[in-house]
């Protein structure tokens, strides 16, 4: 009866919050009943009934919701810095910016209140529109056979945003990109969001939302994760190692995910989203012939951080990972399956006695396993074995001198099972020896003359390349003829 | 009973008047309420202490200390309305009576701690 009770309560407060329409109230009474009936015959549903119901409660509750753009400069009427330590690197404000889903604004709005038969209506009265113009220069130690080294290019990219404020709770970070390698534009980092922060839970702050993006950690609001992690910047024509975890960026804009998340107390962070293969660009329908990587039902992606603020110090530490079963080059048959668990840590410390710098200090270790079945039975085998598992460790240290420059060491490590089909040889971007072993550090010093103009130098060294540290793609090339220095000119307004 | 019904309707008045008076009185504090929920607890907290993770790192004021709360007024509403520091101008958005509200509503926010 206490459960009856309990759920006609909640379905009370759920109905005076205007929360369900009339017909999904109408079935939710007669579900109620159905409830209470099975509920006075059989104690033992309580067990189940109590799950279901307070996952109904989170989906109801759950309506449908940086890189550093300026048109969240001009929405907010906030300097790039109140954001960003230095792009894209956030700020506790512009974390709770983002959390709350892109729609804080102090400018003037076309508003219309809700009243009556009436909707509201919130309109930015400056379009959320921003670009970011990269133009860079690229040299390695030894150039890449047959190529000229020194490689200078304008632009290297050229990104178009939509980023602000669609309407009092739905924001937008939505990317196009033009890459000058491809010579064409292309869709981007996107994530849009309805955020809430009006509630509480258990007399606490309470925030929740609700994320569509195309990128697994996009949605994430620290800067250890991989899709705003160091280094933030990169060479599109210098060679990288071949072995990378799956949610390092190996689905990058070739997934679409919906999500959900939540912020309790400004302490606990939880969120998940699952994801599909979209290959946009591609065939639609997905025939899946033109990919390696064809997610098979939904890939689940969760996070949990926990972080806390003082007046000088933010710390984060949290886990995050993914799981997906795969078809390479088709959307039927046997499947890989990956799974990703990962840690991570970011802190940062602003300094007082310096004039309010910033050390910040970020990390993330990343194992993932794997069990590649199909890839192992493709008519050409691909793999050499069925179980893998690969390490990556990523570490950095960097101190913003206050808004103006910042300088960045960072180390990175590789490691997993060889496997002479899965890492094969290849002049300059294969392996001779199966072996996925790269590590190596990137240091960084970028200058900002002012908070939308970005002047950086990169150098990154390798002391293992794709499993050695010299002819370690059977044509003679060592690990340290990748060694490169990366310049880089970004414009953004 | 002539005399009955005038004065009954002036009582009828007061107290309509009466019942109306705290109800607009407790809309307008309503209004100012959602005014600050939606402009100003992202940096100086739901109390107004400045307490939450933005407001740390900005060194938000405590909106109910003795150094916010025994300025004028009109001070106040210049640093919302103009901004001030790192406080963004809120003069855009926000009317000069929501405004008004607003520091009304920062006045009674001691009292609520």
């Amino acid at each position: 009866m206490r459960l009856c009770s309990g759920i006609i309560e909640l379905s009370g407060v759920l109905g005076k919050r205007g929360i369900q329409t009339d017909v999904a109230g109408r079935r939710g009474n007669r579900m109620q009943d159905e409830i209470c009936r099975y509920a006075r015959s059989a104690k033992s549903l309580i067990k189940l009934v109590i799950p279901v119901m307070l996952s109904v409660c989170l989906l109801v509750a759950f309506k449908p919701e940086a890189r550093a753009v300026p048109s969240y400069s001009r929405q907010t009427g906030l300097p790039c810095a109140t954001c960003h330590f230095a792009p894209p690197e956030l700020t506790p404000f512009g974390r709770k910016f983002k959390l709350d889903g892109y729609v804080f604004t102090t400018k003037a709005q076309v508003t219309d209140d809700k009243k009556d038969h009436n909707s509201a209506l919130r309109l930015l009265e400056v379009f959320p529109l921003s670009v970011v113009f990269d133009t860079s220069y690229t040299a390695t130690k030894s150039p890449q056979p047959g190529t000229q080294n020194g490689n200078f290019q304008l632009p290297q990219d050229v990104s178009l945003f939509l980023a602000g404020a669609w309407g009092s709770h739905v924001g937008s970070f939505a990317q196009v990109t033009y890459t000058g390698v491809t010579n064409h534009f292309s869709w981007d980092n996107t994530d849009v969001r309805y955020g809430n922060s009006e509630r509480k839970l258990w007399g606490k702050p309470f925030t929740y939302g609700v994320t569509f993006n195309n990128n697994p950690t996009v949605e994430d609001l620290w800067n250890s994760t991989p899709a705003w992690g160091f280094p933030f910047t990169a060479s599109n024509v210098s060679p990288t190692p071949m072995a990378k975890a799956l949610i390092n960026g190996a689905l990058g804009q070739d997934v679409a995910g919906l999500g959900g998340y939540t912020m309790w107390n400004e302490h606990l962070y939880v969120g998940g989203t699952v994801y599909r293969s979209q290959h946009i660009g591609g065939a639609q329908p997905n025939p899946g012939t033109g990919s390696g990587l064809n997610i098979r039902g939904f890939a689940p992606y969760w996070r949990v951080a926990w972080q806390t603020t003082t007046k000088n110090n933010s710390l984060e530490v949290g886990t995050y990972g993914i799981h997906a079963k795969t078809s390479p080059f088709a959307v039927t048959g046997p499947t890989d399956s990956r799974t990703d668990w990962a840690l991570d840590f970011q802190y940062d410390r602003t300094i007082p006695q310096f004039k309010n710098d910033v050390l910040s200090f970020r990390g993330t270790y990343i194992r993932e396993n794997s069990t590649l079945n199909a890839t192992f039975g493709l008519p050409t085998p691909a793999a050499s074995q069925l179980r893998h598992h690969l390490n990556t460790a990523q570490a950095n240290a960097e101190y913003h001198f206050g808004t103006k420059f910042s300088g960045t060491v960072g180390l990175f490590s590789v490691t997993g099972t060889p496997d002479i089909l899965l890492y094969a040889a290849n002049p300059v971007t294969g392996s001779a020896n199966g072996d996925p072993r790269s590590n190596g550090y990137i240091l960084n010093f970028s200058w900002w003359p002012e908070q939308n103009i970005d002047l950086a130098v990169q150098y990154t060294g390798y002391w293992r390349f794709n499993g050695a540290q010299t002819n370690y793609d059977g044509a003679g090339r060592n690990a340290s003829s990748n060694n490169a220095v990366f310049l880089l000119g970004r414009f953004v307004f | 009973m002539r005399r009955f019904i005038p004065g009954a309707a002036v009582m009828a008045a007061a107290i309509c008047l009466a019942a109306l008076a705290p109800s607009s009185a407790a809309a307008a504090e309503n209004d100012a309420a959602k005014t600050y929920a939606k402009n100003c607890v992202l940096c100086h907290a739901v109390d107004g202490s400045g307490s939450s993770p933005s407001g740390k790192a900005l060194k938000a004021k405590d909106l109910a200390s003795s150094e916010v709360q025994k300025k004028p007024d009109e001070d106040l509403i210049e640093v919302v309305t103009k901004g001030k520091g790192k406080m963004p101008a809120f003069g855009k958005k926000i009317s000069p009576e929501e405004i008004k509200g607003l520091v009304a509503y920062i006045r009674a926010l001691p009292n609520k701690k």
